[in-house]
């Protein structure tokens, strides 16, 4: 296990580096977005105690203190390890921490190819009843030690079939009807849960229960709880499993011909096709192994959690994508994310029963992860205020008044790689989007810009520093420039 | 959808409204009276030779459709006929109306935004924020007017903050759309049990019904003049939306600023200040949506995906299919809206009978397939893109 790690960090540095970024700097984002969301979540605690009815005021005239909430939510998430540490709190934690693992390993992957899968949360749900079927129909004819043996593996391949199958739809709708991936995946969650009740109404309803739920599966057919006791929902097998996976994961994508054909094709699309990468058949691939990975998430919700599928699915889907956002896509980060998301889940429980403050608390709170993760130049900006100057940013002046004054030869430079970057950044899957932005561009002055002949320098770098000067002065006047 | 241009006047910027006959004859010679007969003949084998599968299904679709009236009209008993007898009733279409405002207000806000050169994914978000919003202030206010206000703002502020996170901090679009989302996802519940001890808030008061003497008599487009004034808003905002973007200097900014960054930068003009604008503007919009919903349903529902239930991401698809036209979104959204209230109707008649589950997916399914078969909408050459200004 830990030489797989060492192999996942040395991988994940020649990855980094190649998205030129140092893997230090993603860490310090990363942390930084957190400790910012949770400054924030106390702000929005504290005001929300202020709006609040209650007898008296928890902290400083609020009805909530904040420090009791994040007590709650992230220290006693483990409950009392000295005295137990199989207790039910660690239990639920790491239980919570293991489905999210596979819906951030599922997000990450098909980021990784640069295909936005948002409908992790449908390919769990479609993954899970299909579980919930098959391993209980397939229960009746085994049982004790063997059927366990048979059947936990059938249940996670079931899941992966249906939730690669139903991810696989908008795959090759993004692949072969350039139809955005972002709108289809979301409209196929809604399908998948509408779906799900229809068909747990209709065919696999537990006739003895009046709640939308299948029949539940014989203890034989669970994830055994191992050293945990058995009321405990978290099973020492499925994290192992998890943990497995996302090695695997990782060593597919930094070290074999499928992951690098994956994380080109991500990177730079042009240049993956130029390279002779199938791109259609990548994104389907990619999105394919994504559902997958939704889909075994939800054989494990339902064969260690649940023990059977009900149909209101809590959101791990869209948890998913805020854990592989704040692992910057990297599955043996995912771990480490997992494992936060999965003491927010479990804490946001302990908030519930301990204080007045809404549970939702946690949704927001992850949402501004999201937010403050996707603006890293926010904490960079910070960062230059602190240090004099960033690694390989040239002089202080350049970054930190760079978007201010007018045009200096460096940033002439950098607006060559910055253009560079801005096409790899419309990787988001139209490639022909910047074609046509080429074709728009026909006309005089960014036509000298694109030839980028070396007598044209000279002109193009005054028209730069004229073109600069008025959006210059009125930003430093806070005037109208027109 | 679009009636003037789709091929080349929508998309290009500086486009001169003179040069579109050339464009319709393919640049060949100027055309006269004579050639527009062979003009129409030859589009229409041009056509034929070119169409895809879309264009044939759609045909396909629109002559199934007519066969069914044909039928209904002349069998008004049978399942046909009370097919068309609802279809064309005042109710549907009055109903259709309503459903149509939330979706097709964060369409219009969806236009402008990525007009300007920034993809909102998270109009959904907009009008969670707004919906709660404009229930909360009006149930505190007892006003829905100055809840409709209210709502906007809350819309119109986090509109904001994605602007500042997208165009100030340049932060990747989707990822910033997506986490506006799930941070009002999170905030409107958990403001709400805060406020209310649940995530519903109290029952509200509505619109009242604005009526227009006479031309509501008119048979079925009566509707159009016997509704709540959120749906005579809508109209105002779309004839405004396509006003603004086509025939003022801001709208000409906005499109550049999608388009061509740098040949507007180099025009003077502050390209941020442009896309701060127009998101802002998106946030107003997409609150007119979000605050009309809850107040016109006397409430809001913070469940599951609270009662916006994607119609945010419904609206995206519906301007997409609108060809980013504030008419033909419209179009587009009513489209879906009128399909959803179709079937409804025809559920509560008894001509269909489908379990509920079931009939909940067709609008998505209905956005699936339209995006697959139409998905090639032209977006604006720079969205997604940051632009700083002076080329750094």
């Amino acid at each position: 296990m830990s030489d797989g790690g060492g192999l996942g960090a040395r991988l994940r540095t020649i990855f980094d580096r190649l998205t030129s970024a140092s893997a230090g700097e993603r860490l310090a984002i990363s942390v930084s977005a957190l400790v910012l969301s949770i400054v924030v979540g106390a702000v929005l605690i504290y005001t929300a105690g202020l709006i609040a009815e209650c007898p008296r005021p928890a902290f400083a005239a609020s009805c909530y203190d904040p420090l009791t909430v994040y007590d709650e939510l992230f220290l006693k998430s483990f409950g009392n390890l000295a005295a137990d540490p199989l207790n039910g709190k660690a239990a639920t934690t790491l239980g919570e921490t293991t489905i999210l693992v596979f819906t951030g390993l599922s997000v990450a992957v098909a980021f990784k190819a640069g295909v936005f899968n948002i409908g992790t949360q449908g390919q769990m749900v479609i993954g899970g009843l299909a579980t919930a079927v098959v391993t209980y129909t397939a229960s009746q004819a085994v049982s004790g030690v063997v059927g366990t043996l048979v059947l936990l593996p059938l249940g996670v391949l079931t899941g992966a079939v249906f939730g690669g199958l139903y991810a696989a739809i908008p795959g090759a709708l993004k692949a072969y009807a350039d139809a955005n991936e972002v709108i289809t995946t979301i409209m196929l969650n809604f399908v998948a849960t509408n779906l799900a009740l229809f068909l747990v109404q209709a065919e696999f309803k537990d006739p003895e229960s009046f709640a939308n739920q299948t029949r539940t599966l014989p203890a034989y057919a669970q994830f055994p709880t191992v050293v945990f006791p058995d009321t405990a929902d978290f099973s020492l097998v499925a994290l192992a499993l998890a943990v497995t996976v996302a090695v695997a994961a990782a060593y597919l994508l930094a070290a074999t011909a499928f992951g690098y054909d994956v994380r080109t094709s991500g990177l730079q699309p042009p240049a993956a096709e130029y390279g002779g990468v199938d791109a259609s058949r990548t994104v389907v691939a990619a999105m394919t192994l994504s559902g997958a990975l939704g889909g075994v998430g939800g054989a494990v919700y339902v064969m260690m959690k649940l023990g059977n599928f009900q149909t209101n699915v809590p959101a791990y889907g869209f948890d998913g994508i805020t854990v592989t956002i704040l692992a910057g896509n990297n599955p043996i980060g995912v771990i480490a994310a997992g494992l936060l998301f999965g003491v927010l889940k479990s804490g946001s429980i302990n908030v519930s029963v301990a204080t007045d403050v809404p549970p939702e608390l946690v949704g927001v709170i992850s949402g501004l992860i999201v937010l403050f993760v996707a603006m890293p130049e926010f904490f960079r900006m910070i960062g230059t205020r602190f240090t004099a100057s960033r690694p390989g940013g040239g002089e202080a002046v350049a970054t930190d008044g760079g978007r201010v004054e007018s045009g200096s030869d460096g940033r002439r430079v950098e607006s060559g790689s910055d253009s560079g970057r801005v096409e790899s950044g419309s990787d988001r899957g139209r490639v022909e989007s910047s074609d046509n932005s080429g074709m728009s561009l026909g006309d005089g002055s960014s036509g000298d810009r694109e030839s980028d002949g070396s007598d044209d320098r000279e002109t193009a770098a005054s028209q730069t520093a004229t073109a600069s000067d008025p959006p210059s002065t009125a930003e430093s006047s806070g005037g109208d420039p027109a | 959808m679009t009636d003037d241009g789709d091929e080349g006047g929508d998309g290009e910027v500086v486009v001169d409204r003179d040069e579109q006959p050339t464009l319709t004859t393919d640049g060949g010679a100027p055309a006269t009276a004579d050639d527009e007969q062979s003009a129409t003949a030859s589009y229409v084998t041009r056509w034929l030779s070119d169409a895809g599968i879309a264009e044939y299904l759609g045909v396909l679709v629109v002559a199934v459709f007519l066969v069914v009236v044909a039928v209904g009209v002349v069998a008004p008993s049978s399942a046909p006929g009370q097919f068309v007898a609802i279809l064309f009733s005042k109710g549907t279409l009055a109903a259709t109306l309503r459903r149509t405002v939330p979706i097709a207000f964060a369409a219009l806000g969806g236009i402008f935004a990525e007009k300007s050169g920034v993809i909102n994914i998270g109009l959904e978000g907009l009008l969670i924020i707004s919906a709660f919003g404009a229930a909360a202030i009006a149930q505190v206010t007892g006003s829905v007017w100055i809840g409709l206000v209210g709502g906007v703002l809350a819309s119109t502020l986090l509109a904001l903050l994605f602007a500042v996170a997208c165009i100030e901090f340049r932060a990747d679009q989707i990822i910033a759309g997506l986490a506006i989302w799930l941070i009002a996802l999170g905030l409107a519940p958990f403001a709400s049990v805060v406020i209310y001890g649940s995530k519903n808030t109290p029952t509200i008061d509505t619109f009242d019904r604005i009526t227009i003497p006479v031309l509501a008599e008119l048979p079925f487009f009566g509707a159009l003049f016997d509704n709540s004034p959120d749906v005579y808003l809508l109209f105002v905002a779309v004839i405004g939306s396509w006003w603004v973007l086509n025939r003022t200097r801001f709208g000409r900014w906005v499109r550049a600023s999608g388009e061509n960054p740098d040949a507007l930068d180099t025009a003077g003009v502050d390209v941020s200040r442009v896309r701060y604008a127009a998101v802002s503007l998106s946030g107003v919009l997409a609150g007119l949506g979000g605050a009309a919903l809850s107040i016109s349903l006397r409430g809001f529902t913070g469940n599951g995906p609270t009662m916006v239930n994607g119609r945010g991401f419904i609206a995206i698809v519906a301007y997409l299919f609108g060809n980013y036209d504030p008419v033909g979104a419209l179009l587009s959204t009513m489209l879906f809206t009128s399909l959803t209230q179709l079937q409804l109707e025809l559920q509560a008649s008894g001509v269909l009978s489908i379990p509920g589950p079931v009939v909940r997916t067709i609008p998505f399914v209905t956005v699936i397939v339209v995006l697959a078969l139409f998905g090639k909408t032209r977006i604006p050459a720079a969205a997604g893109d940051h632009f700083e200004s002076g080329e750094e």
